[in-house]
């Protein structure tokens, strides 16, 4: 079940976060993906929207090296999942196809010590906060069940990224710091029901944006606030939305527009 | 059953290894002709997401895509048995099974279905998913076009699987996961557009997809585009918004 799953990772991440002693951030994903997929290392570059991003976090030397070359270089992985809209996994840098995609980041890749990495855009839909990359000093494919846990350590990153820019806003979702006690709770204390209840969850936001005015990441940001701030399930309040029973206003305080 | 149409679907989906290539739009195609060509109302087809979960990556109706989400959100239903056993799983009258399925039969009933066959994706013990044919009338289903059905869902499987070499593993679970994201991009767009026009989702979707057609650009392309606001589908508010369209004059300005 996906919910347990998240729910495992989840509190891997939250017990990360309380190592240091801070609330759960976008770097704590990132750092305790390494131990649970089983790579060597791991760095996230957070981005908003088309922006150039920035390395938020290394989890060690060789990370630091590996994002640099691709900065330098301007080709790798990364930049080709930020591009691309899904991940790049690369199980064999030393593959010709590899070579042949990155003929200067592969060898140089491989100097630094990396036969493998697998990258990871941060993203939901439209919605794009950054990539996250993992890399190993062994080369070969991830498991399907590393490979999904990757995914959900990146989707789990994804909500977190968005969560700091709403509390850089001022805005309610912001209690990502808060316990993971309740099975499958997800960032911002929201149950993690985004891939099977997530039609509505996507078409709401769309709506949201003509709504409200905003772009996509803001539209996302807003439907969370509202559900958190009302105490409603995220699914619940966007098929609400999607059935047109309720419109949020173009205001940075959301409240009902009453019954459509 | 369409002959010219069949062998010309057998061509599409053998067609995986050119450039461009989009799962979404692979699985569109799928589900359509499968409409077009098997004696069914709707289809809609699943695929297995490494997080652990099915995901619905392709409809031809909204209602059929309501219903492979209704069975993943109460785990329970024909496709996700046919998913779970690898085999194919028919209801000719989902009225006379419905203790078998006792929230699936009530709900597709209500969305207009008597009569389920789910087909699996499936290339020897590997199951990637499962195709599903729904109709509106209670009975068997034909042999024939069963048959022809499975075949369609073995090429697809084969044509997905077959990727470039040693890296096929890698390649399938890059494309499924991008095709997974186009799908969210695709849904965000039909609700930004549906809010935009007062449309529902349906006649969202289905004005993206003829927008997209008469652009030539991929259906994922042009979604994500509108979603950021680089591509506003100007054209399209324009022809909406005229009051009587003459029937004779194209929908749309080509090329804008």
């Amino acid at each position: 079940m996906t919910d347990g799953r998240s729910a495992r990772i989840w509190s891997l991440i939250a017990a990360q976060a309380a190592r240091h002693g801070g609330r759960v951030s976008a770097a704590d994903a990132c750092e305790a993906a390494v131990a649970a997929v089983d790579v060597t290392g791991a760095w996230l570059i957070a981005a908003n929207g088309e922006q150039a991003g920035h390395l938020m976090r290394v989890t060690d030397q060789a990370s630091e090296l590996l994002a640099e070359l691709q900065l330098t270089l301007g080709e790798g992985p990364g930049p080709d999942a930020a591009a691309s809209g899904g991940p790049v996994l690369a199980s064999d840098l030393d593959e010709m196809e590899a070579v042949r995609r990155w003929p200067a980041f592969a060898p140089a890749a491989r100097q630094a010590g990396a036969a493998a990495i697998f990258a990871f855009p941060l993203q939901l839909g439209a919605i794009r906060t950054g990539v996250m990359s993992l890399y190993r000093v062994r080369s070969g494919p991830l498991s399907a069940f590393q490979l999904g846990d990757a995914l959900i350590f990146a989707d789990t990153a994804t909500l977190l990224l968005l969560d700091a820019q709403d509390q850089t806003a001022g805005g309610a979702a912001g209690s990502a710091g808060g316990p993971a006690g309740s099975a499958g709770a997800g960032p911002g204390g929201q149950p993690a029901d985004l891939t099977r209840h997530r039609a509505e969850i996507d078409q709401a936001t769309g709506m949201l944006t003509e709504q409200l005015g905003v772009g996509i990441a803001e539209a996302f940001i807003r439907l969370r606030a509202h559900a958190y701030a009302h105490d409603r399930r995220l699914s619940d309040l966007a098929r609400d939305i999607v059935a047109r029973r309720l419109r949020l206003l173009p205001d940075p305080d959301p409240r009902e527009d009453g019954q459509a | 059953m369409d002959g010219e149409l069949l062998s010309d679907t057998f061509v599409e989906l053998t067609d995986t290894m050119v450039a461009g290539f989009d799962v979404i739009d692979f699985m569109h195609m799928l589900t359509n002709r499968s409409v077009q060509l098997l004696d069914v109302s709707a289809a809609g087809l699943l695929l297995a997401d490494p997080r652990g979960d099915l995901r619905v990556v392709a409809a031809s109706s909204e209602a059929a895509r309501l219903l492979e989400l209704f069975q993943l959100q109460n785990d329970e239903g024909p496709c996700l048995d046919c998913f779970r056993s690898g085999q194919p799983v028919q209801a000719a009258d989902l009225a006379a099974v419905a203790p078998r399925w006792p929230r699936f039969a009530p709900a597709a009933g209500q969305a207009g279905f008597t009569a389920v066959q789910a087909l699996p994706m499936r290339l020897r013990e590997q199951v990637i998913g499962a195709l599903n044919l729904f109709r509106a009338s209670p009975g068997p289903f034909d042999p024939t076009n069963v048959r022809v059905g499975q075949a369609l869902a073995d090429v697809a499987t084969i044509s997905l699987l077959q990727e470039r070499n040693m890296r096929h593993s890698d390649t399938l679970n890059e494309q499924l996961q991008t095709a997974l994201n186009s799908r969210v991009i695709i849904e965000q767009a039909k609700g930004k557009l549906a809010e935009r026009l007062g449309l529902d989702m349906d006649q969202a979707f289905n004005l993206l997809r003829e927008s997209a057609r008469t652009q030539n650009r991929r259906l994922s392309d042009l979604a994500q585009a509108f979603v950021n606001g680089t591509d506003t589908l100007a054209s399209l508010d324009a022809s909406r918004s005229r009051p009587r369209p003459s029937a004779s004059r194209p929908p749309r300005l080509p090329g804008s």
